[in-house]
């Protein structure tokens, strides 16, 4: 079992590496945004899918990373992947002060808290000479949409393995248990802050790490785009759909959505959202819980029957 | 003598203008089942808090073994070996029961595999194991209660809290509770129930009884000298205990 889930894992990502050598131009940036979204939502299902704190404002690490980047390249002349790293590194270093600090706060509050971090850091971008201000950074064009797919790729295979592992492990059991009920997780011995810091690490660090390849990608950071709620707002509804604390439910939602939203969007350009909007609507009354979660539930039903059935 | 396992000093906690908790003291030997009876409101659930750390007192001081534990996380007392259960169960409601329990067991074993293990163990102790795959929110409550003691037990305590374990339970769930509460004495582990009814049961297996009523201890002792205590009997039932039909002690007078 174990052999075959790393054999699987090899594959797709094979795949996923070989694919844009066949594509065309207008394939390959969807492939990319495709990939960038899954990653951003399995980033996020860990803070607000395992450990229950939704938050509206991780696109604060992603916007962070392609500033670091940005700065890094054009004031640091250092390689763009150095600068992203270092954005992945600033990202985790902030992340820990940062969780102890917010995630006193629960639900909406939290929530609203991670929203309006993300505003503040937008508006810093937008007045500091340093950030380049509303016009923002331009980075050396070239060919930078293929190395800036491969990083985005690579981690977000990481992020989807860290996830498989999360999801079988004492930490992830944890996780869990608090987001179920924190103050019993207590009494039944959670270190309860300890471990709810490191899952905003984790949401933190992968963000932080995307957004220097999203900055390459675009030759281009503006406070607007980089510190986008959209960004979060996708990652929510992908992983809402596909299912939210499972680890198969961000690479479902996402992979739906972004080419569901898509093919609309080719069809029927004037009405897409709407009908996009609708769909998920609709799916979500039927399967409240997410497509992940309906699906195993019947999976396990049809081998429960044919067990039977053998009798 | 040795020193006693929990000692309690005039602990007292307030809620605005009202007094939860009024100057309690309290000791718990090593091993004793000692039952806090009192009407609902009287103070039990605001002493476990306080206990097990999840509420702080306004003054007084509570040690375990020896030390004072009144500034310490809820998480660092559960690891020291206090243990409680909740009046309305609160099960992790979408993870499996035996997930439920290995959360606990986790403060003792390193692996989660062992964890799930030793809570499967935990789980044929107290009658649920052949649940333990199915998730804890489609537990009846008599189960939902008996979850609660296993995910307490699962972290091998010294010292129970068992808050209203018996409330809601039929008569026949009652003795088994009861008959299982009995067998921690053997095991070495002392017991705080707080309990508002099923007086009879109470006086069976407790070996010390103490009262509180508004957030006072009003009395402390042998379930033959709370029967013998007139004020107890007016306090609580505004009557005598012979009159409700409690059963005569058992304990104390052999």
């Amino acid at each position: 079992m174990k052999g075959r889930t790393v054999i699987a894992f090899a594959i797709v990502a094979a795949v996923l590496a070989l694919v844009p050598q066949f594509l065309n131009g207008y394939a390959r940036s969807l492939l990319y945004i495709t990939v960038l979204y899954v990653a951003l939502a399995y980033a996020w299902n860990v803070i607000s899918g395992y450990a229950g704190y939704l938050s509206f404002g991780q696109v604060t690490f992603f916007g962070l990373g392609a500033y670091t980047t940005a700065i890094s390249v054009t004031r640091g002349n250092l390689p763009w992947w150095e600068g992203a790293l270092l954005g992945g590194v600033i990202s985790a270093a902030l992340a820990v002060p940062l969780g102890y600090l917010m995630l006193r706060l629960r639900g909406a509050f939290f929530a609203l808290g991670m929203l309006g971090l993300a505003q503040t850091l937008q508006v810093v971008a937008n007045s500091w000479q340093l950030t380049g201000g509303g016009s923002g950074l331009f980075l050396p064009p070239g060919s930078n949409a293929l190395p800036a797919y491969y990083w985005t790729l690579a981690i977000g295979l990481l992020t989807f393995a860290a996830t498989l592992f999360i999801d079988r492990s004492a930490f992830g059991l944890r996780l869990q248990a608090l987001r179920e009920d924190e103050q019993v997780a207590s009494t039944l011995g959670v270190q309860v802050t300890t471990t709810k810091v490191w899952a905003f690490v984790i949401s933190a660090i992968v963000p932080g790490l995307l957004g220097g390849g999203y900055a390459w990608y675009l030759t281009y950071v503006e406070p607007v785009s980089a510190f986008a709620t959209r960004f979060d707002l996708q990652a929510v509804a992908m992983t809402i759909l596909g299912g939210i604390g499972t680890v198969w439910g961000p690479l479902i939602g996402g992979v739906l959505m972004s080419q569901v939203s898509e093919m609309l969007a080719a069809q029927y350009p004037q009405a897409y959202l709407m009908i996009f909007g609708g769909l998920v609507v609709v799916l979500l009354v039927f399967l409240p819980r997410g497509i992940a979660p309906a699906v195993s539930a019947a999976l396990a039903r049809h081998r429960a029957r044919a067990a039977q059935g053998h009798r | 003598m040795s020193a006693p396992l929990l000692e309690i000093e005039n602990v007292s906690r307030a809620f605005g203008g009202v007094r939860a908790l009024d100057g309690v003291d309290l000791r718990v030997n090593q091993g004793e089942i000692l039952c806090i009876i009192g009407p609902n409101g009287a103070g039990k659930t605001t002493l476990f808090n306080i206990i097990s750390g999840v509420m702080r007192p306004s003054s007084g001081d509570v040690r375990f073994q020896g030390e004072s534990i009144v500034r310490w996380s809820p998480q660092r007392i559960a690891a020291a070996g206090i243990a409680r259960t909740y009046q309305i169960a609160r099960p992790f409601a979408r993870l499996c029961v035996r997930d439920n329990v290995a959360v606990a067991a986790l403060v003792h074993e390193r692996t989660l595999e062992r964890a799930r293990r030793a809570a499967q163990d935990v789980l044929e102790s107290v009658g649920l194991a052949t649940l333990a795959d199915r998730p804890a929110g489609s537990l009846t409550l008599t189960q939902r209660k008996r979850l609660e003691v296993a995910r307490a037990l699962a972290l091998r305590p010294k010292l129970l809290l068992l808050d209203e374990v018996m409330a809601g339970l039929t008569p026949t769930e009652i003795d088994t509770m009861a008959a299982f509460i009995e067998q921690l004495r053997e095991r070495g582990i002392a017991a705080i129930g707080g309990v508002e009814h099923v007086m009879r049961v109470v006086m069976r297996i407790s070996d010390r009884i103490a009262v509180l009523d508004f957030g006072k201890k009003i009395a402390d002792g042998t379930p033959a000298e709370i029967v013998a205590d007139s004020r107890v009997g007016e306090a609580y039932f505004g009557t005598s205990l012979d009159d409700v039909g409690a059963a005569p002690p058992t304990k104390g007078h052999s």
